[in-house]
C-alpha cells in the first residue's frame, strides 16, 4: 500500500492504493482516524485500490464510526472497481457515501 | 393273470365298468393335482376302496435312497413315518427288484419283517405290493394288505390293477416333485435377486466427487456377500470399509445390511477403527444366527496427514503398494465379526507417501486361469504393477479388465478398494505474518487459475485464502508471526479444495462465526466473506498439539 495525505474544499483526503491487507490495514486505520481526531471532515480516495481484504474494510468502518460520533463528515471517493466488489459484498455500498470525485461530493 | 372281460363281477370282485371308472378317476385326480402330500392321500383312499384292500400304504425312498418311508397310509393302524431299511420286507424287495410282489399267504414268508404287526396289532394276511417306477428308477412302493372280499387274499388280477394304480402314482409323484422343485427354484432365484438388491443398495451411491477412494464391485453370477462402502465425515476424515459375509442369499444380505448401517452409524461417533469393529463384533454377536460372519477391513484416511487407520477382522490384508512399486506388508489379521465376543481389535496405522492401498476380497485373489490356477496374492501383485501407471479413476476397470482378458473366471464377486490421494496442485507452508499474504495471493490466483478458474472464480478463492490465513494470524496465532500455515489445493472433481491447516491451540469450530451485516462494526467480516466466497467451508481442529484447520471448496467457473 502507499497512500498520500492531501486536503480540497475543506476535507482531509486520504489516497490510498495497492493491495489493502492485513499488512497495511493498521497503518490505514490510524490515516483516517487521525484526520478524524484533528477534527477534519475526511475522505477516503480508493481509486488506485487494487485488493482490500475484511481488515481494510474494518479501517473504513471505523473512520465511518467515530466521524458519526464526532459530528464529522466521512466518505469514500473514486472507489475502484476491486475496492467496490468488497464494498457491495460486505453490502456497506450503500452504508458509506459514496463519490465519483472530491468535486462531486461538493456539489 | 388278465383282468375279466364283460359286464360282470369276477373273482376279484369288480366290474370292468368299475374298474375303468376307477382308473379315470384315479388318472385324473393324479394330472390335476400338483401337491405330493395330496395326491398321495387320495390315492390309497381310492386304492383301498376300489382295490378291497384292508390298508394301503405308500413307501417312498429318502433323499439319501438308503431307507423307505411310509408317507401315506390308509387303514386301521396309521404307520405314517415308518421307516424300513432299503431293502427291508417285501417292500424292499419290490423296490429292489422293481417288479410286483405277491405273497398271498403272508405266514410262509421269509421277507415279512413281522415286526410291524406285533407293533401295530394288525394281522397281515395277504400282501401285494407294486414299485412305484418313473422312467426305469423306483422311486417307493405302493403296498395293499388284505382283501376284504372273497378269501381274504390277493389274487392276480388285483396284482394286474395295482401294477397300473402305481404307474400312474408314480408318475404324479414325480410330476408333483418336479413341480415343487421349480417352484423352490423360482424362489431361490427370486430371493438372490431381491438378495443382490439388497447388496447393490448398499455399495455407495451418489458419493461426492473427488474422494481420495475408488470401488468396484462386479457381480458374479452368484449373489455374493461382497460390499465396501466410503463417505466423507465432517472433519475431512474420509471412512472406508471393504467386507465378505458368509453364506449367501438372503440371510448374508440381511447380516451385509445390519453390519453395514452399525459400521455407517458408529464410524461418524468412534474415530478409532480397532474400537469400531470391537463395537460392531459384540453386537453382531449378540444377535447373529450361527455359522454367520463377516470379514471386514474398516478404517479412517486423514488426508491433511496422509495417515490410514485401519483394523481387519478374519480379510485378506490389504495391500500398500509404495510409489517406487515395493509391498509393505500389513500386520495379521484378527478373527471375523460375530463369532466371539468381546475381542479386541487393534488399530494399525500406515502412512501414504506417494503410494496407494488396495483393499480386496477373495474373488479377486480366487479366481481361475484356464488350467484351473487361483491367481493368489503374488498374482494379484504381478497385475498390481502392470496397471500401476494407470490414472486412479481408471484402475481398477483396468485390472478387471486385464483379468477378463487373460480368460479368468470367477466364481465369486470381484470387489476393490483402492486409497489413492491425488498430488495437490499446490502445497505451501509460510509464515504467520500479514507481509506473507500478497506473495500467498499471487501464488493462489496463478493455481487458481491453471486449474481453469475465470477470473471471477479466481479472486473469489484468493479473497477466501486470505481471509482464512488473516484469522489464522489475529485468532490462531493472536499475532505471533512464529507461527507456520500449511496451505494445500488439491482439485475434487469439478472444483478446487483449499486446506489451511495451523499448530495454533485448538480453536472450537463452534466459536467461528460471521457476524450479522447489520451489526455495523469493524472485524469479523472475514468469515462472512470466505462464506460468500466459497460453495463449502469446514472448520475443525485436530486435537490438543496438532492444531486446527480449515476445507473450502469452490466449483470451477471459468
Amino acid at each position: 500500500m502507499s497512500y498520500k495525505v492531501t486536503t480540497d474544499s475543506g476535507y482531509a483526503i486520504v489516497h490510498l492504493s495497492g493491495d489493502i491487507d492485513l499488512s497495511c490495514s493498521p497503518e490505514a486505520r490510524k490515516l483516517i482516524l487521525e484526520r478524524l481526531a484533528a477534527g477534519k471532515h475526511t475522505l477516503v480516495d480508493l481509486s488506485g485500490v487494487t485488493y482490500i481484504d475484511s481488515s481494510g474494510i474494518a479501517s473504513l468502518v471505523e473512520g465511518y464510526q467515530t466521524a458519526r460520533k464526532k459530528n464529522l463528515q466521512f466518505g469514500l471517493i473514486a472507489v475502484s472497481e476491486a475496492a467496490m466488489s468488497v464494498l457491495e459484498l460486505a453490502r456497506l455500498d450503500k452504508v458509506f457515501p459514496i463519490h465519483a470525485s472530491v468535486a462531486d461530493r461538493v456539489k | 393273470m388278465s383282468i375279466a372281460a364283460g359286464g360282470g363281477a369276477d373273482a376279484c370282485g369288480y366290474t370292468e365298468d368299475q374298474l375303468a371308472a376307477m382308473l379315470a378317476e384315479l388318472t385324473h385326480d393324479f394330472a390335476s393335482s400338483l401337491d405330493v402330500e395330496e395326491t398321495l392321500q387320495h390315492a390309497v383312499d381310492q386304492i383301498i376302496r376300489h382295490l378291497h384292500a384292508e390298508a394301503a400304504s405308500i413307501f417312498l425312498l429318502d433323499d439319501a435312497r438308503r431307507a423307505l418311508v411310509c408317507r401315506k397310509c390308509a387303514g386301521p393302524v396309521d404307520i405314517t413315518g415308518l421307516r424300513l431299511q432299503k431293502n427291508e420286507g417285501i417292500v424292499g424287495e419290490s423296490v429292489r427288484t422293481g417288479r410286483v410282489q405277491i405273497v398271498r399267504d403272508v405266514a410262509e414268508h421269509a421277507s415279512f419283517a413281522a415286526g410291524v404287526d406285533q407293533g401295530t396289532g394288525f394281522v397281515t394276511r395277504s400282501i401285494l405290493c407294486a414299485p412305484l417306477t418313473v422312467r426305469g428308477e423306483t422311486i417307493g412302493a405302493l403296498e395293499l394288505m388284505n382283501k376284504r372280499s372273497g378269501d381274504g387274499l390277493f389274487a392276480g388280477a388285483d396284482l394286474h390293477l395295482a401294477t397300473t394304480v402305481a404307474a400312474a402314482a408314480a408318475l404324479a409323484i414325480h410330476n408333483a416333485r418336479m413341480a415343487a422343485a421349480l417352484v423352490e427354484q423360482e424362489r431361490v432365484r427370486k430371493e438372490l435377486e431381491l438378495a443382490r438388491e439388497i447388496q447393490l443398495s448398499l455399495l455407495p451411491t451418489g458419493v461426492e466427487d473427488g474422494l481420495p477412494i475408488r470401488g468396484i464391485n462386479m457381480p458374479a453370477r452368484e449373489v455374493s456377500g461382497d460390499f465396501y462402502d466410503y463417505f466423507r465425515l465432517p472433519d475431512g476424515r474420509v471412512y472406508f470399509s471393504i467386507a465378505d459375509v458368509a453364506g449367501k442369499g438372503m440371510n448374508a444380505a440381511l447380516l451385509m445390511a445390519k453390519t453395514t448401517s452399525l459400521l455407517r452409524c458408529l464410524a461418524k461417533r468412534i474415530d478409532d477403527p480397532g474400537e469400531l469393529l470391537s463395537r460392531v463384533n459384540d453386537e453382531i454377536c449378540e444377535t447373529a444366527s450361527l455359522g454367520m460372519f463377516v470379514t471386514i477391513v474398516a478404517g479412517f484416511l486423514d488426508p491433511r496427514t496422509r495417515r490410514i487407520a485401519l483394523a481387519n477382522g478374519g480379510h485378506l490384508p490389504p495391500f500398500q503398494r509404495a510409489a517406487a512399486g515395493r509391498y509393505i506388508d500389513l500386520p495379521p489379521q484378527m478373527p471375523p465379526l460375530g463369532i466371539v465376543a468381546g475381542l479386541v481389535y487393534p488399530t494399525d496405522t500406515l502412512v501414504l507417501d506417494g503410494g496407494c492401498v488396495y483393499l480386496f476380497t477373495d474373488g479377486l485373489t480366487e479366481s481361475l486361469d484356464g488350467e484351473g490356477h487361483q491367481l493368489g496374492l503374488s498374482g494379484l501383485r504381478r497385475l498390481l504393477d502392470e496397471v500401476a501407471g494407470t490414472p486412479a479413476d481408471l484402475r481398477l476397470l483396468a485390472l478387471v479388465t486385464e483379468l477378463e482378458a487373460a480368460g479368468r473366471r470367477f466364481n465369486d464377486d470381484i470387489t476393490m478398494l483402492l486409497i489413492e490421494l491425488d498430488e495437490p496442485l499446490l502445497a505451501l507452508r509460510v509464515q504467520a505474518d500479514p507481509r506473507e499474504l500478497a506473495q500467498v495471493r499471487t501464488t493462489v490466483q496463478e493455481t487458481a487459475e491453471a486449474a481453469g478458474c475465470g477470473t471471477k472464480c479466481a479472486a473469489d478463492i484468493v479473497m477466501a485464502v486470505n481471509e482464512a490465513c488473516m484469522n489464522i494470524i489475529q485468532h490462531g496465532y493472536k499475532g505471533d508471526p512464529a507461527g507456520t500455515i500449511d496451505l494445500e489445493i488439491r482439485r475434487d472433481g469439478d472444483a478446487l479444495e483449499v486446506w489451511l491447516r495451523d499448530r495454533a491451540p485448538a480453536v472450537d469450530p463452534v466459536d467461528i462465526k460471521p457476524r450479522p451485516l447489520e451489526e455495523l462494526r469493524p472485524g469479523g467480516l472475514g468469515t462472512f466473506f470466505i462464506r460468500e466466497a466459497m460453495d463449502d467451508c469446514t472448520y475443525g481442529n485436530l486435537g490438543a498439539c496438532d492444531g486446527n484447520y480449515v476445507r473450502m471448496t469452490k466449483r470451477i467457473v471459468q
